[in-house]
């Protein structure tokens, strides 16, 4: 049993802090949180190893895999979890994901399995005793968790369909916390982490975040401004 | 194929409005992919979406239209349109198929100045459509992995939208209680 506590990151929140510069930021919070950051196999892949293959993100890639190098991130072995158990955990979580929610033309698939690893992960971790969150930018993944009925009639809005829920798999998705880029950038802004102190970068940063894909509206931009 | 009738209707409107050089209606007849795209994630589906959608941009540019191998190029997309229009309406699956690729590979397959333009048109109809179907409510890792893309390039072009983080799908936990939750993980 450890002491330690873990944030998982998906490449979508890495990707927001990459794209914006961010990632000295990313390195000074690691530096004040008692526990790891955590980036499982499958998310290492979308972060680093695919861009790596390709000559427009190669320099991102490598800036990403430098923070793996100097363990700012780490692999879910440094809590003695074992890639083969994510993956048996991740299909599991992907299978269900992909198929609690059936149109006319059969399940709807929504996730991919870096999203489904961080989801694997979260549950190995507290199953072991060790307190995490998941931090991911895109919004499928958490409105399937935190909102699956909203996201149930957003889908039949948006495909023109009607659709099917399996509340009995709704309910695997319930028990994960989930925390964005802005509200990593506002902790970094709170703790005095930020390179830049002047009055308005908050705003810029959480703008920043959300013109580089982290779903957040302006309503809740102006939200977080209002708690500082 | 799924949709083949309405597949069979886009690409023969797609072909009349080449002839016209109409490039508004190809495009809208490409969005009419979307939601089939994004209920059946098809290949072929999403294939189709990003060809057209790749052929409208092109008959947009008139300046395209003047560079060396142009007329050739022409031929070939609409021959390739021709073709794939004949074998869906022959229900043969396997040759829709092989057109459909020989239509995608006409695109990236072209000499000279032409080929840089025409590959960067193909690519940016890819984020495109990512960024349609990640609209409609599909992970952002599944829609880059659907469209061959990705995720740095879907990100910055789906952040851009207001469609995407306007429209929630419900808030699930209040702002403040997801600072919170942030604010005492770092104790």
């Amino acid at each position: 049993m450890t002491s330690e506590k873990a944030i998982i990151f998906d490449a979508s929140t890495i990707i927001s802090f990459s794209m914006n510069g961010l990632l000295r930021e990313l390195r000074e919070l690691k530096k004040i949180f008692k526990g790891k950051f955590l980036i499982t196999e499958k998310v290492k892949f979308e972060a680093i190893d695919k861009p790596m293959t390709i000559d427009r993100f190669r320099l991102e890639a490598i800036k990403i895999r430098g923070m793996l190098e100097d363990k700012t991130f780490e692999l879910p072995t440094s809590f003695g979890v074992k890639h083969s158990d994510i993956l048996k955990k991740t299909e599991d979580y992907m299978s269900s994901a992909n198929s609690v929610f059936t149109g006319e033309k059969g399940e709807i698939h929504l996730i991919e399995l870096g999203e489904a690893s961080c989801l694997a992960l979260s549950e190995i971790l507290t199953q072991k005793g060790i307190p995490n969150i998941i931090a991911v930018d895109e919004r499928t993944t958490r409105s399937l968790c935190e909102t699956p009925r909203e996201l149930k009639n957003f889908l039949e809005k948006k495909l023109h369909t009607r659709i099917n829920v399996d509340t009995e798999k709704i309910n695997l998705f319930k028990n994960f916390k989930f925390i964005r880029s802005t509200e990593l950038i506002y902790v970094a802004y709170k703790r005095g982490l930020l390179e830049l102190k002047n009055h308005d970068t908050l705003n810029a940063l959480l703008y920043a975040m959300k013109y580089k894909g982290c779903a957040i509206s302006r309503d809740e931009i102006q939200e977080i401004e209002n708690l500082k | 194929m799924q949709e083949k009738e309405n597949i069979l209707k886009i690409l023969e409107g797609t072909k009349a409005s080449i002839q016209k050089g109409d490039a508004a209606t190809i495009k809208n007849l490409s969005n009419q992919t979307t939601n089939t795209a994004a209920l059946t994630q098809d290949p072929d589906n999403i294939a189709v979406a990003v060809i057209i959608y790749s052929i409208s941009k092109l008959i947009e540019r008139k300046d395209y239209k003047k560079l060396p191998g142009w007329n050739e190029f022409y031929k070939t997309i609409f021959k390739g349109i021709d073709n794939t229009i004949n074998s869906i309406k022959k229900n043969d699956e396997q040759k829709t198929k092989e057109n459909l690729d020989n239509l995608r590979n006409s695109l990236t397959k072209v000499s000279g100045s032409l080929k840089k333009y025409i590959q960067d048109i193909f690519r940016k109809a890819s984020i495109n459509k990512a960024s349609k179907l990640y609209e409609h409510g599909l992970s952002m890792e599944k829609t880059a992995n659907l469209l061959g893309i990705t995720l740095f390039e879907l990100a910055s072009y789906a952040g851009q939208k207001e469609s995407v983080s306007e429209i929630p799908f419900g808030k699930g936990i209040s702002t403040k209680a997801r600072i919170k939750i942030a604010m005492e993980m770092f104790g």
